[in-house]
């Protein structure tokens, strides 16, 4: 499945890229996360809660950065599995500056599999977009905070 | 003197109502499910999630540590247990060695990897949930022409171009054919991969008694002595104390003609912890690893004549065949090389199939069989052509058909048409749905920007499977009749009906030929320790062939009662009738229980007899039966949306004699359904990492009964001569002819907008595009 | 197919329920979605309370200008209601949408509402209601706006310890025209895209319109353009097809295998034509 979209954060764009690389913002971003614990260079784990509706599960997930060309883009990959089934994540983020801010647009491909993928079908594009906007919301939040 | 002997009234020909309907209908039958050993534990497999994947490690600590396990056992453990078997052998066919669990890696999501066997249901499914499993992902391929294109991954890596064999076919002289040809047209057409989805998923029970080496095996199963003998070798225990049980069995339709992994799987572990355990299939492990049907890309080329004659085909075959092969895989699209010619008196014919590994679960028989894909792909091709030279197709039609008087007729492919005659059942089809009037109603609407279209499709098709010589595993039939001392009827048929009605359509035909009533007579099937060596129900061959057998049997009963008669009533020359046996001379008679009472008290014997009422046949056809038909589909397309609805349905089958009219309309019912899921409404969806979208009856929509249209029923009557009962099947017939049907009508709607070929399913938006596409 | 272990209560009364559910419980009552996500395994609750057992939540009953449905009653009754056919035939008209018949038969529209499937029916038909629902916990009351209510892909104002009470429906006004129109995803049953109307004309203009949307993005809503494009006009074929064009602007849309987001927006637009053209038809 394709994913794309365009976020603003009210942050400079060599803040902004810190920011989305920093562990504890992206542990509160990344949705239902409770962990984040870094394991290698550019690379963490983290245990992810995603609620919807009645199903709840827990993913255990590897999050890597990637491809990094300061300030400008980087790639994000995320791979995580649990009981409901699992997820990969792929996706390139590209960081150019707007007035004040930054216009962060990202790229990527998502792909999942076990029981959710053979029921949830129809929620997927759905619950993908959602699951972005709220990323990308608790980064505004986090970004805003920054600044203050 | 002369004598009236009153006949009483025969049920041959009657719609009788079916028997096994009130157990079956108030819930009290017995299906695997709801068998109960004693000691009886349950067992979870463990499936993978990957598609293509290196096991690198299996963590069963966890598992069998959890509360009511008493074993997990993965791959190592079964792996000298012999593969699940392809029956199936063609020059060159590479067989990957398919493990009961999947050892080193694994090839489709659902493969097998671990069973966990526990006290209870719950218990078993909680530790399967504990089994850790490191799988090294590789590339996974799902669409066979991608998988025989360059650069994609290896299903097998022993094999990279992905083809498990090539087979190719020529008849008469194709090349002069399409050189003389005055117009030749071309189309890929595809028949997309479909889950069989019978109402009850499979299951296994499986009880191990160690002293007596002996194994029985409860399981859902069209051929339970195909079975024992297959499970008996890959576990290697003796056949003849190996024992198969078929209780009721909800739903076939080929998906349970076939010898699976867990079947000796449940043998294994039942061996292993020396206790009964049970295997009952999730919906969700029964679309994942249960066959899938059809899964054909076609190339069809037609040449012909501008007047329509039709003088060559040209077909490729690229069969998805999945990750392995099952019983009878690679055979499936032979079936349909067989049939490429449809009813047509074509000879020139070139055939080339190449059968593709995939990253899903395998291909086999589903209802059909190879042939819905053929009478698709001739069905199409011949609207094709008669678009192509602005031909009626009802009359392309005729004009093509192998004439009446020709029969027995030699195929092109190597077969000979029993007996047949196309144009009846075309023509009364045609009656029924006032062709004409709809072709004026249709110009009308056309003006008002409204979408009528009429389809047709005229099909024959290849049952009642078969010769010997022609099939992996014998094709011949048993049956035994036996008339106990107090004169009821006991019959043990080797077919194994599940859902057809032969236990009333054959008791219909011991009433008829004895003289009793139906209500003496027993029909049994399904058990192995009870009933001869059979071959089981499938190819629509039960009632021609099992059927025929059973005849067979019946007329040495005959001969043999006959002989106790004389004894009493002086003369061999008798009638059967109202359960007594009359003189025709003289109109004395004895009962039959009175005779039958005499041949087990053996007081005195006729000369030359034994005493007893058991005769034995086991039944070899000359050749297959070849049922045919018209069914003409009247569709309305919802301009704005795509949305295609069906006015009418009709459906003219010939399947020569009908022994019980009711059980033929309910196959054709059955079988149109399924020809409709395929053409508006189902397709097994694979994503490209191998995961199956289409994964529960949320998003595969199987038919239900609001969604089917009224279907006008007909037949006409060409009896078969291959048998003495004339009869030449109709379980598949309805599919069958289906599908072309209503993509013809279809496409016969859109024609205005140019549109020539519409691949199933038909689904509103697909249709929308089209329309969308063709306007712009 | 196998769910993990569970407690199962049955409450005694609706303080009871409440109760329970403060203690970490999860609210079961007809079980039509719960009950399969808990099969596979998706959903995992530990103890359950059933609600469906509350049988004073089963009721329909006129209450002043407004009709009040109990959380607990099955679709079965809502589509058969003499009341509601009588004086709220919309909400009749989309529980006879909902699924199947046994689906129906145990079905709540208390469960339903607070499943908030973005595919489900009645969101459609409660959005273009303007209906109100009043939640209850053990502590408190409140009554909040469908609008309010559906905040997003099964995701509403409810909080983990409240419960549907009732669904609150204003009494139709006799002349307005009511319709639910849906285009039935053919395995599940839900809508790929589902429509109500309300509509009302009088002096050939017409003076009051709305329409719940349902099955196109992540959750429900009502179609304000489309609506403000019909208010004063006369209700032509081109005046329709000039407010249906509207009925997705702003919207996402979804795409799955059933349905692309370019369909389904075509089929709203579509279907909203057809059923404000039945809508009209149904006016006094």
């Amino acid at each position: 499945m394709k994913i794309s979209g365009t976020y603003y954060l009210p942050l400079p764009p060599e803040r902004a890229y810190q920011l989305l690389q920093d562990p504890e913002v992206l542990a509160k971003a990344m949705p239902g996360c409770e962990r984040l614990e870094k394991i290698a260079e550019n690379e963490y784990r983290m245990k992810m809660k995603v609620v919807l509706a009645s199903l709840a599960g827990n993913f255990d997930t590897r999050v890597r950065i990637a491809d990094q060309t300061v300030p400008s883009s980087f790639r994000l990959l995320v791979e995580g599995s649990g009981r409901p089934g699992f997820l990969q994540g792929d996706g390139l983020l590209k960081l150019a500056p707007s007035g004040a801010g930054t216009e962060v647009s990202f790229n990527g491909d998502v792909q999942v599999g076990g029981t959710m993928a053979a029921v949830g079908q129809r929620l997927l594009d759905g619950t993908a977009k959602r699951l972005i906007k709220k990323f990308f919301e608790s980064l505004s939040q986090a970004a805003s905070a920054a600044t203050a | 003197m002369a004598t009236t002997i009153t006949k009483v009234e025969t049920l041959v020909g009657k719609r009788v109502r079916r028997r096994e309907d009130p157990r079956l209908i108030t819930g009290t039958a017995t299906y695997v499910e709801d068998v109960q050993i004693p000691g009886m534990h349950y067992a979870a497999v463990v499936r993978s999630p990957r598609a293509a994947a290196n096991i690198r490690s299996i963590n069963t600590k966890a598992a069998s540590e959890a509360p009511g396990v008493v074993a997990v056992f993965t791959g190592k453990d079964t792996e000298n247990v012999g593969p699940v078997p392809c029956g199936a052998s063609l020059p060159g066919l590479r067989v990957p060695h398919h493990h009961i669990l999947a050892t080193k890696r694994v090839y489709f999501v659902g493969h097998p990897v671990a069973v966990v066997i526990a006290r209870d249901r719950y218990l078993a499914q909680d530790a399967a949930d504990l089994v850790e499993v490191d799988y090294d992902v590789v590339p996974a391929v799902t669409e066979p022409e991608r998988a025989l294109s360059q650069g994609a991954p290896a299903v097998h890596p022993q094999w990279p171009d992905n083809i498990a064999f090539t087979y190719h076919q020529d008849g008469g002289d194709v090349d002069k054919a399409f050189a003389e040809a005055e117009v030749v047209v071309k189309q890929r057409i595809i028949s997309q991969r479909l889950i069989p989805t019978a109402m009850e998923t499979r299951g296994v029970v499986a009880e191990w008694r160690a002293a007596d080496r002996q194994l029985n095996i409860y399981t859902s199963t069209q051929i339970p002595h195909l079975v024992r003998t297959l499970v008996a070798g890959m576990l290697a225990l003796e056949e003849n104390r190996v024992r198969v049980i078929t209780p009721e069995v909800g739903g076939g339709f080929g998906s349970k003609l076939n010898v699976y992994a867990e079947e000796a799987l449940m043998g294994f572990v039942a061996q292993q912890i020396n206790r009964p355990v049970k295997w009952i299939e999730s919906r969700r492990e029964n679309f994942l690893c249960t066959i899938h049907g059809r899964g054909h890309v076609d190339y069809y080329e037609l040449a012909a004549k501008r007047d329509g004659t039709i003088l060559g085909i040209k077909l490729k075959i690229i069969q998805d065949l999945g990750a392995y092969h099952q019983l009878l895989t690679p055979l499936i699209p032979t079936l349909s090389v067989l049939m490429m010619p449809g009813i047509y008196n074509t000879p020139n014919v070139r055939a080339d199939i190449v059968g593709v590994f995939t990253n899903c679960v395998p291909t086999d028989a589903y209802r059909g069989a190879g042939r819905p894909e053929a009478t698709h792909g001739i069905e199409r091709m011949v609207d094709i052509l008669a678009d192509e030279l602005n031909l009626d197709p009802a009359e392309v039609r005729l004009k093509n058909f192998v004439p009446k008087d020709k029969f027995p007729f030699a195929t092109a492919t190597g077969l000979t048409y029993d007996s047949g005659d196309y144009a009846a059942p075309l023509k009364k089809a045609l009656d029924m749905v006032g062709y004409h009037k709809l072709r004026q109603e249709q110009a009308d609407l056309r003006k008002q920007g409204k979408w009528l279209g009429i389809g047709i499709s005229t099909y024959g098709e290849i049952c009642a499977i078969g010769p010997s010589p022609a099939t992996p595993a014998g094709g011949w039939e048993s049956a035994t009749v036996k008339i106990e001392p107090s004169g009821k009827v006991t019959v043990m048929t080797g077919t194994c009906p599940h859902g057809q009605g032969e236990e009333t359509s054959f008791a219909q035909i011991v009433a008829d030929e004895l003289g009793v009533d139906i209500d003496d007579v027993l029909v049994i099937r399904g058990d192995t320790a009870i009933v001869q060596y059979g071959i089981g129900t499938f190819g629509s061959r039960a009632t021609a062939i099992g059927g025929t057998a059973l005849y067979f049997a019946l007329q040495d009963l005959k001969a043999k009662i006959k002989k106790f008669a004389a004894m009493f009533l002086e003369s061999e020359e008798v009638t059967f009738s109202g359960g007594k046996v009359i003189s025709n001379s003289n109109g004395q008679s004895k009962s039959l229980c009175e005779l039958a009472a005499a041949s087990y008290r053996a007081l005195q014997l006729p000369p030359n007899t034994e005493p007893g009422l058991v005769a034995t046949r086991f039944w070899e056809p000359p050749n297959f039966t070849f049922p045919f038909g018209a069914h003409i589909v009247v569709t309305e397309i919802d301009g704005q949306t795509g949305e295609v609805k069906i006015r009418r349905y009709v459906a003219v089958d010939d399947c020569g004699n009908i022994i019980n009219p009711m059980l033929v309309d309910g196959q054709v019912h059955g079988g149109v359904a399924q020809g409709l899921g395929q053409a508006l409404w189902e397709q097994a969806v694979y994503d490209e990492n191998g995961q199956l979208v289409t994964g529960e009856l949320m998003d595969y929509a199987v038919p239900k009964a609001h969604m089917m249209p009224w279907i006008e029923s007909d037949h006409t009557i060409t009896p078969s001569p291959v048998n003495p009962l004339g009869v030449k099947g109709v379980g598949e017939a309805g599919t069958i002819g289906c599908s072309p049907a209503v993509v013809n009508s279809v496409v016969d709607a859109l024609s205005p907008l140019g549109v020539r070929h519409i691949d199933m399913p038909l689904t509103p938006e697909k249709i929308w595009k089209f329309m969308a596409g063709s306007r712009s | 197919m196998i769910p993990q272990k569970f407690e199962y209560t049955v409450p005694k009364n609706l303080d009871d329920a409440l109760r329970l559910l403060a203690s970490g419980a999860k609210p079961l009552a007809g079980g039509m979605s719960l009950i399969p996500m808990m099969k596979l395994r998706l959903a995992t609750p530990e103890r359950l309370v059933d609600l469906a057992k509350l049988k004073d939540l089963n009721y329909i009953r006129e209450s002043g200008s407004d009709l009040r449905v109990g959380a607990t009653t099955t679709h079965y009754d809502v589509e058969n209601s003499a009341l509601l056919l009588r004086r709220c035939p919309l909400l009749a008209e989309t529980a006879a949408a909902i699924g199947d018949l046994q689906v129906r038969n145990m079905g709540t529209i208390g469960g339903s509402v607070a499943h908030a499937d973005p595919a489900a029916d009645y969101p459609a038909a409660l959005q273009a209601l303007e209906a109100k629902l009043a939640l209850r916990s053990g502590k408190s009351e409140r009554t909040v706006t469908a609008k309010d209510f559906f905040e997003d892909a099964f995701t509403t104002a409810l909080s983990p310890e409240e419960i549907v009470l009732e669904i609150i429906v204003p009494t139709e006004d006799t002349a307005t025209g009511t319709v639910y129109e849906k285009v039935v995803q053919p395995a599940s049953g839900f809508a790929i895209v589902g429509i109500a109307v309300r509509i009302r004309r009088s002096a050939g203009k017409i003076g009051f319109a709305r329409i719940g949307v349902t099955g196109i993005a992540n959750c429900s809503y009502r179609a304000t353009a489309a609506e403000a494009a019909l208010e004063g006009k006369a209700g032509s074929d081109a005046d329709i097809q000039a407010a249906a064009a509207l009925v997705t602007t702003g919207v996402d849309a979804n795409s799955d295998l059933h349905a692309s987001a370019v369909y389904r927006r075509h089929l709203a637009t579509v279907h909203a034509a057809r059923a404000i053209t039945a809508a009209l038809s149904r006016c006094a």
